[in-house]
């Protein structure tokens, strides 16, 4: 599946407070029942607050951190923020 | 017909409302440079602003993403994407705006409509520091400034030219400013950002070459300076400097009478009058 997929969730959280509700109380299923579907990758990236992983695999970042602002899915801006620079760290 | 009078450019940092209306220590600055290019637009006495803005994926990022978009509604509510901010009903030249898409299109830019929206914050931010009363109404001039490709500064240039053309052949008296929001260098979430926020300015450099240019009037060597790989290398937000660059091809080239950066952001407040005058004196 298209990286469109983690895009959109993140889209649709911004416009969606019942989804933001959703993502706070069942996660898992609010994730199942998106469309189109997210690969399972995907899914337990989101589920995981992975934004690294996720921003490896091309989501958008604009659209990602997101999830950090809305405090979704363990994370905060400052967590979604040490995330990202932890995935671009030089080793 | 139309007169162009000038035109501002301004940031539209969601964040800046509440900073003022608290009164936090970079407060008083924000009143001061919104203050200015508010002062110069309410100078102009316009009948009308061409407002062009990029999109924050709030309105165009599902059905579909159009690298140019008028929006000929009556009005459109906003923001949409920070509900904490006031809630605007902006009002919208609707009439105006439809012959300016129709003038676009024959002119050559496949540039479509927009007939039911909301605002997003880079509209009433700006908004809500230049016209809070909102009886100035606009029309809004959407570019894709944010998802790659984005079209070239040399084409935003040219619609704004095409835009001005429009305007001065129209009949009756109307006078029009133009505003453009946004970012010379930023970044929004992505491996660029700070050591401390979840954003980032990538190219200081750039901001400043960009702030330069603009001071000398020199739009020529901005818009050839301003490509696709160069904004892209400013930040995933740096696209929004095409809004400036549409804004100048209404305003006509020629140097701002006033501007002022804030380098820790980049982004910068600029005033203009029409046709390159450079002010009393």
């Amino acid at each position: 599946m298209s990286i469109y997929a983690v895009n959109k969730v993140c889209y649709r959280v911004v416009h969606e407070p019942e989804l933001r509700r959703d993502l706070t109380d069942v996660p898992e299923q609010a994730l199942r029942a998106a469309t189109p579907a997210l690969s399972e990758e995907e899914l337990q990236a989101l589920l995981a607050g992975d934004v690294g992983l996720l921003s490896r695999l091309g989501a958008n970042h604009f659209l990602l951190h997101q999830l950090g602002r809305f405090r979704l899915l363990g994370l905060d801006l400052p967590t979604y923020a040490e995330r990202i620079r932890a995935a671009y760290r030089p080793d | 017909m139309a007169e162009i009078v000038g035109g501002v450019g301004v940031p539209h940092t969601p964040h800046f409302p509440g900073i003022v209306d608290r009164e936090e220590p970079l407060g008083s600055q924000l009143r001061r440079l919104y203050g200015a290019a508010a002062r110069h637009l309410r100078d102009l006495a316009p009948d009308v602003l061409i407002f062009f803005t990029c999109d924050h994926y709030n309105i165009f990022f599902v059905e579909s993403v159009p690298i140019f978009s008028i929006g000929v509604a009556p009005s459109a509510p906003g923001p949409s994407d920070y509900r904490e901010l006031q809630a605007y009903l902006v009002p919208i030249a609707s009439d105006l705006a439809r012959h300016l898409q129709v003038a676009a299109v024959r002119g050559g830019f496949d540039v479509v409509m927009s007939q039911e929206f909301d605002f997003d914050h880079p509209v009433t931010v700006p908004l809500h520091f230049l016209t809070p009363e909102m009886d100035v109404p606009i029309v809004p001039v959407f570019i894709n400034g944010l998802i790659p490709p984005l079209p070239s500064a040399a084409r935003c240039h040219a619609l704004g030219a095409r835009i001005r053309e429009a305007l001065t052949g129209m009949p009756g008296s109307v006078r029009v400013a133009a505003v453009a929001s946004g970012s010379f260098s930023l970044e929004i979430g992505g491996p660029r950002l700070s050591a401390t926020s979840h954003t980032g300015i990538p190219d200081p450099d750039w901001a400043s070459r960009v702030l330069d240019l603009m001071r000398a009037g020199d739009v020529g060597r901005l818009v050839a300076e301003a490509t696709e790989e160069r904004l892209t290398h400013a930040g995933n937000a740096a696209g929004e400097l095409l809004t400036w660059i549409a804004m100048l091809g209404v305003v006509g080239d020629g140097p701002a009478v006033f501007l002022e950066a804030q380098p820790e952001f980049g982004h910068a407040f600029g005033c203009w009058l029409a046709g390159g005058r450079r002010g009393p004196g």
